[in-house]
């Protein structure tokens, strides 16, 4: 075939599959297509699809990238847990009962921050936020990733008494979340064996 | 590719990909705070009422957090809201106790469906193109009262039509706004209802509804065409009784026998399958109840009623004797005794009959002679045999006021003036020959109150779209299913998502805006399921019914005097009914094979095409999917030079439909079988233009002194047009049996 230059390869790729797609178009045209239903106003006119809205989004998925989070405020986990309130109490109440632990609305927030520090800047952001009807879009620390198959439920980690702690490291001195525990199969399987949990694989993969 | 290349190419792609991935466009949305109190990540279960068929099985609704699109302030943005997200069935509720089946899971899509009308609308271009434009409620509903008053000025009142597939509480209201305006009742046309079915079983036994079969405790059943397991009367709660009667005794396992001549989903489960020539199933079942009868297993005289309404019964039934049987059904003497014999023996037994064989010419006739060989061993009524789910006092509609056949008695809905669509679609399930759709585009105004699209509403100058199931009040009251009676009821499980609203309100909001308002009782239609629910007793002396049955998801139990639906008055006997032949349309050597339209198991009769789960069903025996086929035997397709995916053309008096063969040997050889469903014209992005109706191809014939459709009695042609074209998806890739002889 004697020496090709690069290009000339593209082109010669390029070109076979055009070919192959004219030729799937002409295959299928015996095959009655299912017309297009009129689209009314108020629909969505664009496709219903699962896939990612960018590329650059699936391909970060792809490759398990995850940018780092950056947060509509600087939460201060520390002063919170400093003044005593458990983090099940109000701000990831759903913990005891669900799978996940859920992350509050600004109206969680308004519910002591009506009457209380409503001086401090920051609380003066979010009444503003909560005024216009603009919520806190919080952007998840801690989560596996799809490759990973794992199904974790908090509730029954909260009722066998396990600290929040174990997995989510000292947020009660941090401001900001920060995901400082590496949280892989090891770390799970350990405590698994030393509380007699279970092992199997169907416990957290199904 | 030499290394140089390659590397390239990496970095190519990576700088991209570095590049793309600068700003992730889901963190620019902006949030707006939730109008509801919703603890993320915490799911609550929520009671339903199924809408896909009329069994009115119980649901429970997964009902959690999610993110929903809106535009507030002419700013785009995410909400959470409390959305549901799983049904399943409820574990209580007595007609379906934990269970439902795939097209009551696949019902969360009508809430969620892309093609859903979201709002308001008023037609802008020609009648039938689809072409809308966008209108507030507040003008829409004055259009409307317009209308209604312009029919008040010039009193004619009768000219408001009404086509609905509601039940319940919902036609009784609608019905009360039609009656008080002063117009005649609404049309609930069903190609294929069971009305044979009831008007036997009132002849029968005084009980105009459909029969419970209380298949738990049989030992014993012969099901004469009923897809009871499938898609017939309960389904869901036929399939729980007929485990337990398979599996669930220790030590008894009641066996089963299925007569029919294409071989369904039930038929697929019998331990004895029987084709019977089509329309012979009565003269079989009569059969049974001679050899009973000659050989003193029971007396003639236990069927009472139900034996009189055949003609020679208290004779003994000399013209059914096992050999003249054997010549009009094709099942042999020997067979029959056997069978008769099992029938009586085998306590209790319950013969079932539904489906094609009372969509013959003599179907009502079949259905009498069925209900008297249950009569006559004595099974109505008792365990393991016909019951009837006790009613409830529920205001029950009139009858239809217009036809939609252009001929008969009464009014015609050509004549109507202002039609009103109620989420029903005779366009798309009546005979082409009726010319429904010519008929209705000539109307002067229509008003959909639909969430979709379809053959019937696109006719529509104006749409009111109704909430899904899911974002209001829903109710049914199930005619079958339960041995105790049920009223399932619920309130909405989240709020709606878009602009639309609740047909019973904008009925009631429509009746109090016209110049002569309607005293419709209620405000909303909540207030009038409370009003119903008050009268009904709690479980204790201070608990009320209505906040019990909002949060179990209906009431069931034993009726009190005061909410029992009064019995209907025993119907007049007519003389007794003699066994006629069936009657075909088509000549038998131009039109050899009879044709069998059945019930797809994933559309039922072709209002769930919409739903894409539904259309990615395989059909439970030959797999198929995405498509419509029509099922050949693979004798009678040697015979036609057909081969297994050909192409070919369906062909009857009335004109013909273009699909794929399946060969399959579950099919008797003269007998060709169509699936109902598609070819729907305009139905959402999923159903439209997708494979091909039965319905298309069906002739006018109507069973004798019912006048319902003759569903069944039509005779085809079959013509090869081409091999396989790939129009056809199945599954499996091929036929079950081909890969069944493949291993």
């Amino acid at each position: 075939m004697g020496r090709c230059s690069f290009f000339t390869r593209i082109i010669f790729v390029s070109v076979v599959a055009f070919a192959g797609g004219v030729g799937c178009q002409l295959y299928e045209r015996n095959v009655p297509s299912a017309s297009t239903a009129p689209v009314l106003p108020g629909q969505s006119t664009g496709v219903f699809t699962t896939a990612r809205p960018s590329f650059g989004a699936a391909l970060n998925n792809f490759m398990d990238r995850r940018p780092t989070p950056v947060q509509p405020i600087e939460f201060p986990h520390n002063i919170h847990v400093g003044k005593q309130i458990a983090c099940t109490e109000y701000c990831h109440e759903a913990v005891t009962s669900g799978p996940v632990a859920g992350l509050p609305s600004v109206k969680t927030c308004m519910i002591c921050h009506n009457a209380i520090a409503t001086d401090r800047p920051r609380i003066k952001q979010i009444t503003a936020m909560r005024e216009k009807g603009i919520d806190l879009a919080w952007q998840r620390v801690f989560d596996y990733t799809p490759q990973a198959h794992v199904k974790f439920n908090h509730a029954p980690h909260i009722r066998a008494k396990v600290e929040c702690s174990t997995c989510h490291g000292n947020i009660g001195q941090q401001t900001v979340a920060q995901r400082n525990v590496d949280l892989n199969m090891g770390v799970c399987v350990t405590c698994h064996r030393e509380k007699n949990a279970p092992t199997d694989c169907l416990t957290c993969h199904f | 590719m030499d290394r140089r290349s390659f590397i390239k190419l990496t970095a190519i792609s990576g700088t991209s990909a570095a590049l793309a991935s600068c700003g992730s466009p889901e963190n620019t949305l902006i949030r707006f705070v939730p109008d509801e109190d919703i603890v993320p990540g915490q799911a609550v279960w929520k009671p339903s009422v199924c809408p896909s068929c009329a069994s009115g099985c119980g649901l429970t609704v997964r009902v959690m957090d999610a993110e929903a699109d809106v535009v507030r302030g002419g700013q785009a943005g995410i909400v959470q809201i409390l959305a549901a997200k799983k049904l399943e069935g409820s574990p209580m509720y007595p007609v379906n106790r934990g269970a439902l089946c795939a097209r009551g899971q696949a019902a969360i899509q009508v809430t969620y469906h892309p093609d859903r009308i979201t709002q308001p609308l008023k037609r802008s271009g020609d009648r039938g193109s689809g072409q809308y434009a966008a209108i507030s409620w507040d003008e829409a509903i004055k259009e409307l009262v317009a209308r209604l008053d312009t029919l008040t000025d010039a009193g004619t009142q009768k000219a408001l039509a009404c086509l609905t597939n509601s039940r319940g509480h919902r036609a009784a209201l609608l019905d009360m706004f039609l009656s008080r305006f002063g117009a005649p009742g609404a049309v609930n046309f069903e190609m294929f209802g069971d009305e044979v079915l009831r008007r036997a079983n009132a002849l029968s036994f005084g009980r105009d509804q459909l029969p419970t079969y209380d298949l738990a405790n049989a030992r014993h059943v012969i099901a004469f065409g009923a897809d009871f397991l499938g898609t017939w009367n309960s389904p869901v709660s036929n399939a729980q009784g007929y485990g337990h009667m398979r599996q669930g005794r220790s030590g008894i396992r009641g066996s089963f026998v299925q007569v029919e001549s294409r071989m369904s989903q039930t038929g697929a489960n019998a331990d004895e399958w029987v084709p019977a020539r089509p329309g012979t199933e009565g003269a079989l079942a009569l059969g049974f109840a001679h050899v009973i009868i000659a050989e003193k297993l029971r007396l003639a005289s236990g069927a009472g009623r139900a034996g009189a309404l055949i003609e020679g019964w208290s004779g003994g039934l000399a013209d059914y004797a096992p050999e003249q049987v054997e010549k009009i059904t094709g099942v042999s003497a020997r067979r029959v005794e056997r069978l008769a014999r099992e029938f009586a023996e085998r306590r209790p037994a319950v013969a079932i009959i539904g489906g094609a064989p009372l969509a013959h010419t003599n179907g009502l006739f079949s259905a009498l002679a069925v209900n008297a060989l249950n009569a006559l061993v004595g099974n109505v009524g008792e365990a393991g045999g016909v019951a009837f789910t006790p009613q409830l006092n529920i205001a029950k509609p009139r009858a239809a006021g217009f036809r939609i056949t252009p001929d008969g008695e009464g009014t015609y809905i050509g004549d109507a003036q202002v039609l009103l669509i109620d989420g029903a679609n005779p366009v798309y399930s009546s005979l082409p020959v009726w010319k429904l759709r010519e008929t209705l585009a000539r109307l002067p105004y229509i008003v959909s109150l639909g969430s979709f699209l379809d053959e019937t509403s696109i006719l529509s100058d104006l749409i009111l779209p109704d909430h899904s199931f899911l974002e209001s009040f829903v109710e049914a009251a199930p005619e079958s299913g339960s041995m105790v009676a049920v009223l399932g009821v619920a309130p909405p499980v989240m709020k709606p998502l878009h602009d639309t609203r609740a047909t019973p309100d904008v009925l009631l909001d429509v009746s109090r805006q016209l110049t002569k308002p309607l005293d419709l009782t209620w405000q909303t239609f909540e207030e009038m399921l409370t009003a119903t629910m008050m009268k009904f007793p709690g479980s204790s002396a201070d608990s009320d019914a209505w906040t019990e049955a909002q949060e179990k998801g209906g009431w069931w139990g034993t009726p009190t005097a005061a909410i029992a639906a009064a019995q209907t008055p025993i119907a007049q006997s007519p003389s007794s009914l003699a066994w006629a032949d069936p009657k075909f349309d088509g000549d038998e050597t131009k039109y050899p094979l009879h044709l069998l339209p059945y019930v797809s198991s994933a559309f039922l009769d072709g209002s769930l095409a919409h739903l894409p789960w539904l259309q990615e069903l395989p059909d439970p025996m030959t797999s198929a999917m995405w498509s419509s086929w029509v099922e050949i035997n693979p004798a009678t397709a040697t015979k036609l030079g057909i081969g297994d995916g050909d192409v070919v053309d369906v062909v009857s008096t009335q004109g013909s439909v273009r699909l794929a063969a399946v060969l399959t040997p579950g099919i008797a050889p003269d007998i060709v079988a169509i699936p109902t469903g598609q070819g729907h014209r305009s139905f959402t992005r999923y159903a439209s233009g997708r494979g091909v109706s039965p319905i298309d191809v069906l002739s006018t014939m109507t069973v004798d002194r019912v006048g319902s459709i003759a569903w069944a009695a039509t005779r085809v042609n079959i013509l090869r047009v081409s091999g396989p074209d790939g129009r056809l998806v199945m599954f499996a890739g091929g036929s079950r049996e081909e890969m069944e002889h493949g291993r």
